[in-house]
């Protein structure tokens, strides 16, 4: 009698339960869903998931709010959403450099592989490799060749940043003095190369100054060419054995339901594939790449590992 | 080109942005915390259906506004709203504090139009030029430009230079808290993620200014014993020849500032400070300085609003912000289909000339409402320190709350209000402090950055002319200011 019991509360309780749960993943979502940008707003990452936002809410039938959380290169953000509820209604668009570079480096309290499930992956501003109009190097390997006889200086966005640590591979596997000046911020990096205060720059956004003949764009740090510039290298297609992707993609936290993920990628992949979407992003000088999100996640596995490698190697 | 430009602007709708843009930055930049990047940053997607000229009007309005409104706060409260308008408050306060609130405001506003009108016209002439020059300035360049503003600002000041020292010593040292900028390593975070931030300007500010004046009242037994006697309003007149006598100093602030907005990274505090402290070295009585002289009003408005103008000359012609407002700025531009960059006057150049007459002409309407806010404004003056003193708590909380969406700088703004406390308290100068901060680390890094490139030679310190004039400008100002001391008649 007793086992009857159980085993009928147990059932009843199994049959409350499970038409509820499928409700939940059918229904989702019912409520507001909040989109961390990791960065302030106004900038490129958040413009383009405010329109990400509002163009996915007509989809998915609830609002998309943004909330900028910027501070420490994004790591903040990514801690916050880490350990948020993981039930779909925290979501993050975020950057190669809190997913797979700073968590190479150091400590940041939290593991980007064990807790977020991405999603999909949007955009991603490509890296160049610049030099002055007026600079002696013409080619990614004539400035590699004059790094072997003197000090080669670069400007990146900031220190251990991506590109910094790509091209610290790059001087260690050619043994090459390529000296590296850290910016507060990409603009000025293209500011102190324009001005030639430094010999070369790895920074985005150079189309317009490249087209107008004051920057030379030698290659791309990306995995990809640059439509623009179909001519210009991969560090790989140049002979160097080192990249910096750049990934712009939303992540939830781990231990979301696997339904509620599959039904965002949908929306959202939906939304970067729309003609509208591609030409805001134009307007905004960023590219569209769109990534699944077990590609993403491969992509995040495959880079975090080459950079523990680059960061042991630089003595960290 | 001029002519078609301008007809572009005769349209109801462009008047209707510059008056939405200006009286929303006015307000936000009145509150302290709110500062012009954020006020911008949340209007760029109302403006995401609108044409562009108007689109980039209204976000632009904002920005001057913004930088004026600051000033308001600063006068009639001693709380800054924004941190270029900290030295507005030194002499404008003082004003206010005799019932000349309104005058000292009126000059604010005038001199922040003469601000605005230089700049805009050196933007609109030299553009191009001025960029190509703001480029020579390379790391050993930025860091003896920043070397010399803080020597001018410890010389010239005002008050005891030891003092100013010591402040602008503390304030570098706090601009040290967080990561290295050139390995990246933390520094004094004690394993907290939060310090790796460092100290930011915003909750600093308003710790520094804002809440210790609520602390410095609250804890001052008399004043709050029954109705505090507040000054009788006093005349708010400005007569012309009052601002015809100070035009060197309105022509030299707006100088100072459209040069220093030109280059990236110091923003608009710093050159609001060195006007200040060159009006006083000029005047004829530098002692009215810090007790309530309308040129120490004046000096520093014409500069902090000629920075809007010299800041968007890179932002233009180069697509290189030299600041946060200056980024979000060309992320509208972007969006509005006008990319900043080489191309922008070659393409764009109609829209461009019209949204710098709009520039120019939005002089009208900010003197216009700048005046009608002040009739409602002035009379916060006469509010019991019981009733203002919790809303300033208020607003403080939840500007440095604002910046990050981050707890962590609430503690930060009521630490520094309570150092600020303590500090005026021992009759501390405050600016040096807030100059130290924002000076401090990006000192660091061009001299760190310069000696990088130079492969640690130090002659890059002297190895171009604008350093060699810097280099000389530095020595100049110690060699007077020392022989000024030694002649002055010892006690």
């Amino acid at each position: 009698m007793r086992y009857t019991r159980r085993s009928t509360l147990v059932l009843l309780t199994g049959m409350a339960i499970t038409p509820l749960a499928a409700v939940a993943q059918q229904d989702y979502p019912t409520r507001p869903i909040t989109l961390v940008v990791p960065y302030g707003a106004g900038g490129t990452t958040d413009i383009s998931a405010r329109q990400m936002a509002t163009m996915a809410e007509k989809i998915l039938g609830q609002p998309i709010v943004v909330e900028n959380h910027p501070g420490a290169s994004g790591t903040n953000a990514m801690r916050a959403v880490a350990s948020a509820e993981p039930d779909g209604y925290t979501l993050i668009a975020t950057t190669s450099s809190p997913s797979f570079v700073t968590p190479a480096l150091r400590d940041v309290g939290y593991d980007t592989l064990a807790d977020f499930t991405p999603i999909m992956n949007y955009s991603g501003p490509f890296h160049g490799v610049v030099v002055p109009a007026d600079s002696p190097y013409d080619t990614l390997d004539a400035l590699i060749e004059g790094a072997k006889s003197g000090a080669v200086t670069y400007g990146t966005a900031g220190a251990m940043g991506g590109a910094h640590l790509a091209f610290a591979s790059v001087a260690k596997d050619t043994g090459t003095m390529l000296q590296h000046v850290p910016f507060d911020g990409a603009s000025k990096a293209t500011a102190a190369v324009l001005g030639g205060h430094v010999d070369a720059a790895l920074v985005p956004a150079y189309r317009d100054l490249v087209q107008d003949g004051q920057l030379r764009l030698l290659g791309v740090l990306d995995g990809t060419n640059d439509a623009d510039f179909p001519d210009a290298p991969t560090l790989k297609e140049a002979g160097l054995a080192a990249e910096f992707p750049s990934i712009v993609g939303i992540m939830a936290p781990a231990g979301t339901d696997p339904a509620i993920i599959a039904k965002l990628e949908t929306a959202f992949t939906e939304v970067a594939s729309s003609d509208g979407f591609k030409t805001f992003m134009t307007d905004l000088s960023q590219p569209v790449r769109i990534m699944s999100g077990d590609d993403l996640a491969a992509r995040i596995e495959e880079n975090l590992a080459a950079y523990r490698e680059i960061a042991k190697d630089l003595g960290n | 080109m001029l002519v078609d430009a301008f007809l572009e602007l005769l349209n109801l709708w462009v008047l209707v942005a510059a008056l939405v843009g200006i009286i929303s930055g006015i307000i936000i930049g009145a509150i302290p915390g709110l500062g012009p990047t954020m006020a911008i940053a949340l209007l760029i997607p109302v403006t995401f259906s609108m044409q562009p000229i108007p689109a980039i009007i209204l976000l632009l309005g904002v920005y001057q506004g913004a930088i004026f409104g600051g000033s308001i706060s600063a006068v009639l409260l001693n709380v800054p709203g924004t941190p270029s308008s900290a030295a507005t408050a030194i002499d404008g306060f003082a004003m206010a504090r005799r019932g000349e609130g309104g005058r000292a405001l009126r000059f604010a506003l005038y001199a922040s139009v003469v601000g605005n009108i230089f700049s805009c016209l050196v933007l609109m002439a030299l553009a191009e030029p001025l960029a190509r020059f703001a480029l020579d300035f390379g790391p050993a360049e930025m860091a003896m430009l920043m070397l010399f503003a803080l020597l001018v600002i410890v010389l010239f000041g005002g008050g005891s230079k030891l003092d100013a020292l010591i402040m602008v010593l503390v304030g570098a040292c706090a601009g040290v808290v967080g990561l290295d900028p050139i390995s990246g390593t933390p520094r004094f975070t004690f394993g907290s993620f939060a310090f790796e931030n460092g100290f930011q300007l915003i909750p600093v500010l308003i710790g520094l200014f804002a809440m210790s004046e609520v602390l410095l009242q609250a804890f001052d037994r008399e004043a709050l014993v029954g109705d505090v006697k507040v000054p009788p309003l006093k005349s708010s007149v400005v007569r012309f020849v009052e601002l015809w006598r100070m035009r060197m100093t309105l022509f030299l602030s707006s100088l100072i500032g459209t040069f220093v907005g030109i280059l990236p990274g110091i923003g608009s505090t710093v050159p609001a400070f060195m006007s200040y402290s060159l009006a006083r070295s000029r005047s004829a009585d530098p002692d009215t300085f810090g007790r309530g002289a309308p040129e120490g009003v004046a000096a520093p408005e014409a500069a902090n609003n000629a920075v809007t103008g010299g800041a968007l000359v890179p932002t233009l012609a180069l697509g290189i912000p030299g600041d946060a407002v200056t980024a979000v700025i060309l992320g509208a531009f972007m969006l509005h289909g006008l990319a900043p960059g080489p191309f922008l006057f070659r393409d764009h150049g109609l829209e461009v000339y019209a949204i710098f007459e709009a520039l120019l002409l939005s002089s009208i309407p900010t003197a216009i409402l700048g005046l009608l806010f002040f009739r409602v404004a002035i009379h916060v003056t006469r509010i019991q320190p019981r009733h203002l003193l919790p809303a300033i708590t208020i607003l403080a909380i939840f500007g440095a709350f604002s910046v990050n969406n981050s707890l962590f700088d609430v503690w930060v703004m009521l630490g520094a209000g309570v150092l600020g406390c303590l500090l005026r308290r021992s009759n501390f100068p405050l600016p040096p402090l807030l100059i130290g901060l924002i000076l401090g680390a990006p000192f660091e890094q061009s001299l760190r950055q310069a000696l990088l490139t130079s492969g640690g030679g130090y002659g890059i310190f002297v190895g171009s002319p604008i350093t060699i004039g810097l280099v000389a400008l530095t020595v100049l100002s110690l060699a007077i200011s020392l022989f000024f001391n030694l002649r002055k008649p010892r006690i």
